[in-house]
């Protein structure tokens, strides 16, 4: 839940309550926010709240002060607030999933392979087949992972909506490591089918990561 | 999640799909597809999908963690607009070797660079504008 706090540059009164509401935001990890009033954004919230006074205060976009709160007042104010996203924690999960988690340490295991490729190659402009299967451990083993763990774990908070889980995420992981290691391998021991599989699967995998993202980013009017 | 920044991730990962079809076209048959593929492949990949993504992840959130709004909205539509004019003027030019083409498109492109730096410098300082409008 958000809270936002509406000043003006004009409010001698509107830097306190900052301080208060920051450190309280803080304390409890709540995402704040200043708007300034005569920002578009403070201008459209001040219109539809019937505003007359700054420094006023929004939690979850509702107002619910006006003035300078102590933290002791600030407190008080944000009980309501904590118990919700206590229980909205709880249901989404706050710490990395299994599969995400899975997904992270995944990719430190490709980066550090992908460090060799220093060693066996001795710089990192070749042109020998090492090349694609390095620079692909890096960018497909290390990067490609680390997008995964990381939006799947980041979006569906950010949005509210829920990822596709269940089987979804093991089939894009297996499909993403016998990807990644059919492709590295193919280059490295010269076999082209081996290769072209790889690339097929890896694929598949960002094709089926594509399929549970979509909805959280466009989820269907209900 | 402003609606922009869902863009931004949606584009990426169509871009990544996108490179991922071009790379494998060009490994079964190298002749079906003309022009630098491995350098367009790797700017669809690197520009278009990473990119895009960082783009459309650190722009929600890079303001929520200073506790700043974002200093300006229009920047980061510009960034939008740029950014996809720019990486396909570059994409066609690698295809069709037209190096004018990768020039114009490159420029674009570092111009939606350009604007999204300045715009999360300018979102995450402490005494950027947020900030300074308060204390003066
Ligand atoms: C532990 C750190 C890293 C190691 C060991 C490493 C290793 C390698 C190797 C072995 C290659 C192939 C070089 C060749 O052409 O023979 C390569 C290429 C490349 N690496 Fe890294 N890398 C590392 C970090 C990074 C980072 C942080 C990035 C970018 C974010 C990056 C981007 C690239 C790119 C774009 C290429 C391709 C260059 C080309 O096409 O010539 N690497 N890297
Ligand atoms: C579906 C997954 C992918 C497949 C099948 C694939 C395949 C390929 C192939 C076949 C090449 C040409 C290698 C050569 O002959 O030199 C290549 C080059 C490259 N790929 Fe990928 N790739 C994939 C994903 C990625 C991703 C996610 C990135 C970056 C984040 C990336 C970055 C690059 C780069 C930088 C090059 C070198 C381009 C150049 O030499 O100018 N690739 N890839
Ligand atoms: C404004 C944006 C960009 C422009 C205009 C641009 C342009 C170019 C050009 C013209 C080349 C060919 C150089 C040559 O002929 O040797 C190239 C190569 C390359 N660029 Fe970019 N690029 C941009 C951004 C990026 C980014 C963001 C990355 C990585 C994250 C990247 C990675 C690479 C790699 C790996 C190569 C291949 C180097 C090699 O094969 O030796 N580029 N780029």
């Amino acid at each position: 839940m958000k809270i936002e706090l509406i000043v003006s540059g004009s409010c001698p009164f509107c830097l306190e309550a900052e301080k208060v509401w920051r450190a309280a935001a803080a304390d409890h990890g709540f995402e704040f926010s200043v708007v300034d009033i005569v920002q578009p954004e403070g201008a459209a919230l001040a219109q539809r709240l019937n505003l007359q006074t700054v420094p006023a205060l929004l939690i979850g976009g509702k107002l619910r002060a006006v003035g300078v709160q102590s933290p002791e007042e600030a407190l008080t104010l944000l009980l309501p607030a904590r118990q919700e996203a206590h229980d909205r924690m709880q249901q989404m999960g706050f710490a990395f999933s299994r599969d995400n988690r899975w997904f992270i340490l995944a990719a430190q295991a490709y980066l550090m392979l992908a460090g060799l490729g220093l060693l066996m190659n001795g710089s990192f402009l070749s042109d020998n087949a090492a090349r694609p299967a390095f620079l692909h451990l890096f960018t497909l083993g290390f990067m490609l992972f680390m997008i995964y763990g990381l939006a799947s774990h980041m979006l569906p908070r950010f949005t509210g909506n829920p990822i596709r889980e269940g089987a979804w995420p093991w089939l894009q992981m297996g499909l993403a490591h016998c990807g990644v290691i059919g492709y590295v391998v193919g280059y490295l021991a010269g076999r082209h089918t081996l290769i072209v599989v790889g690339a097929v699967l890896t694929w598949l995998s960002l094709a089926t990561f594509t399929f549970r993202v979509w909805p959280v980013l466009w989820p269907e009017e209900a | 999640m402003h609606k922009r920044n869902r863009l931004f991730v949606s584009i990426a990962l169509v871009y990544g799909l996108l490179g991922g079809l071009i790379a494998i076209v060009r490994l079964i048959d190298p002749s079906l597809i003309p022009g630098n593929v491995p350098r367009a492949h790797g700017h669809i990949m690197l520009l278009g999908f990473i990119l895009m993504t960082i783009y459309g992840i650190a722009l929600h959130v890079l303001p929520r963690f200073g506790g700043f709004p974002l200093y300006s909205e229009q920047m980061a539509d510009w960034q939008l607009y740029l950014a996809n004019a720019g990486l396909p003027l570059m994409i066609a030019g690698w295809l069709g070797w037209r190096d004018m083409l990768v020039m114009a498109g490159g420029v674009l492109t570092y111009g939606a660079i350009v604007l999204f730096g300045l715009n999360m410098i300018l979102t995450v300082r402490a005494g950027g504008r947020g900030r300074a409008l308060h204390v003066q």
